[in-house]
């Protein structure tokens, strides 16, 4: 299974990515703690773009694991990062205002026992696969976080397990209506699980392009945010899920486009109705 | 003695719901060419056989229908706790849902044709036009009834779980039957009506699929007449029975002794498995070139 497959060379160095996608994520997460400070909800946001840092460094440390022969398993490596990501997340949810920290470290501790168990239990023999199971793990987490904040406006664990529910007239606080309770956490982990390994799935091939796949991760990230802007507003204020909603569709709208030049620059032609071209030579 | 009745007649329901739903999601995936024809429409190219086949591979069934469904339950869960009608919710949740689906599925088919640039298969813009819509509309059918599915579980039987967890759990179950029934027709067989019936792939043929229609060039569109025909309602029916199994036996036998549900689960996966067991040999002892001592080697499935 230690056999390289082709992707493309070049491009940003996966070390350099791995730093802006860490730092990141943490201080956009850190700016959504705004909405305690200023006692508002608008900043909410800040959130889903913590996702979408976080998902462009996921997608690529995908491609540095998958170039190792796994076609099939590029999903998998999304579901284990979230499934391993969204426990980090809500046990560091509950320590408060260090909660991406502590996300962060018991991620990397989860991951780490994941890689060790691919490795040398299950042997897969993969030499990346310890720090790429770090990596995801520690990417799932602030997915879930980042996403999680989004929809209920804080990232500590009291505002993710209580809702309101109107009743006579009366608002009343309920587990049931909040986003762990009304099971929104489950719609988070899918939509993580598949936007992280989406790029990489969707762009493999030896004509891949850096560029194209990480613009295609930052597409996920945002799709995935209007989703969860829209669910927001069963949570937060409507203004502040206006926000939420507004900038996720122009950072998703700008993406897509960009995404589509690039696979316009990157493909062998652009054909509209035309027939199979044989290739010279015949088949 | 009423409840029952009552239970039995929503069960009954879910389960042409979830008919309706397998049906259509083993359509819309053999339309994108996903799950398991997938990795021989990328592989042609490779080969030298440029085709205008739809490549939407978002991931295996499962965990997309996964997405799809516990999206359009979530969505539609948040607009029930805005005080909209369920049955409006269900159905904005399942077009925003769908519309995620859609957007998914053009990145795919735009990535995965520009990857393979080196051999010549070029991107074809009417497929990814024509061809989406189809998968979309497809795919809102089979969102829709699933999620509609699980709110009556929920509202009907009181199925403690929230909607949104309903929908992942369903949701991966329905790509499930779907992967494993319907795939099989399109997959193992239409893409290589050339070779013989039930030989498997074998390495020379690898990416040999067919790519010519009766007239003209055959795309996606003729295999979802053709999974309309054979591959969906299979799909459907595999749905429909563990739908409507899985409730029948909670409602029916859940009043005898809390055991007695999952004996009769059991049973009726023991039935199952004898019944599954007797066709297949019936198939092979009929169609198949099995008896052949030299069996030719089985590429991948």
């Amino acid at each position: 299974m230690s056999v390289k497959v082709e992707v493309g060379a070049g491009g940003i160095p996966h070390n350099q990515i791995l730093i802006y996608g860490l730092v990141g994520s943490l201080v956009l997460i850190y700016l959504t703690y705004l909405n305690t400070v200023t006692n508002t909800q608008y900043f909410a946001f800040f959130g889903g773009l913590a996702a979408v840092a976080a998902l462009i460094w996921g997608t690529d440390t995908i491609k540095h694991l998958c170039s190792y022969g796994l076609g099939t398993g590029v999903p998998s490596a999304g579901m284990i990062a979230l499934g391993s990501g969204i426990i980090a997340a809500i046990f560091g949810a509950t320590t408060g205002i260090f909660a991406p920290i502590v996300t962060v470290i018991i991620a990397a501790i989860i991951g780490a026992v994941a890689g060790l168990m691919a490795n040398h239990v299950v042997r897969m023999d993969i030499p990346v696969m310890i720090v790429s199971l770090i990596e995801l793990a520690i990417v799932g987490a602030m997915t879930v976080l980042g996403l999680t904040a989004m929809a209920c406006g804080t990232f500590e664990f009291l505002g993710m397990i209580t809702g309101t529910v109107v009743i006579l007239g009366f608002a009343v606080e309920a587990y049931g209506a909040s986003v762990i309770g009304g099971s929104i956490i489950a719609v988070i982990f899918m939509l993580g699980a598949i936007a992280i390994q989406h790029s990489f799935n969707a762009c493999l091939g030896p004509g891949e392009q850096q560029d194209r796949t990480l613009m295609l991760a930052a597409e996920c990230g945002f799709l995935s945010m209007i989703t969860v802007a829209i669910i927001s507003f069963a949570f937060i204020g409507l203004l502040a899920a206006l926000v939420s909603l507004l900038v996720s569709i122009v950072g998703w709208i700008y993406t897509y486009t960009k995404y589509i030049e690039l696979a316009k620059r990157d493909a062998y032609a652009w054909l509209d109705a035309q027939p199979i071209m044989e290739p010279k030579g015949g088949a | 003695m009423e409840e029952i009745v009552f239970g039995i007649g929503i069960t009954a329901l879910a389960g042409a719901l979830a008919t309706v739903a397998g049906a259509a999601e083993d359509t819309e995936s053999d339309i994108g060419s996903q799950g398991d024809p997938n990795s021989q429409v990328q592989l042609a190219p490779q080969m030298g056989y440029i085709h205008r086949i739809f490549n939407k591979a978002v991931a295996g069934e499962p965990p997309a229908y996964g997405l799809w469904v516990a999206l359009g339950a979530g969505l539609a869960w948040a607009f029930m706790a805005m005080q909209i009608n369920p049955i409006l919710a269900i159905v904005l949740g399942s077009a925003l849902a769908v519309f995620v689906q859609g957007v998914y599925a053009t990145t795919a088919y735009l990535g995965r044709t520009a990857s393979l640039a080196k051999f010549g298969q070029p991107v074809y813009i009417d497929i990814l036009k024509s061809m989406t819509t189809v998968t979309m509309a497809h795919a809102f059918v089979a969102i829709f009834t699933t999620v509609a599915m699980c709110h009556l579980m929920i509202a009907a039987l009181g199925h403690p779980f929230p909607l949104p967890l309903m929908g992942l759990v369903w949701g991966i179950a329905l790509g499930a039957a779907g992967s494993a029934t319907g795939n099989p027709f399109y997959g193992k067989e239409r893409q290589y009506q050339e070779q013989k019936f039930g030989a498997g792939v074998p390495i020379s043929a690898s990416g040999n699929i067919v790519r010519y229609a009766e007239a003209g060039q055959r795309n996606s569109l003729d295999n979802g007449f053709f999974s309309a025909k054979l591959g969906g309602p299979a799909s459907g029916i595999c749905f429909g029975l563990i739908v409507f199994f899985e409730l029948w036996r909670t409602v029916v036998f859940e009043e005898l002794n809390i055991w007695g549900p999952i004996i009769v689960g059991i049973v009726v996966i023991l039935v199952f498995a004898i019944i599954d067991r007797y066709i297949e040999v019936w198939a092979r002892k009929n169609f198949g070139p099995y008896t052949a001592p030299e069996a030719p080697e089985e590429a991948s499935s």
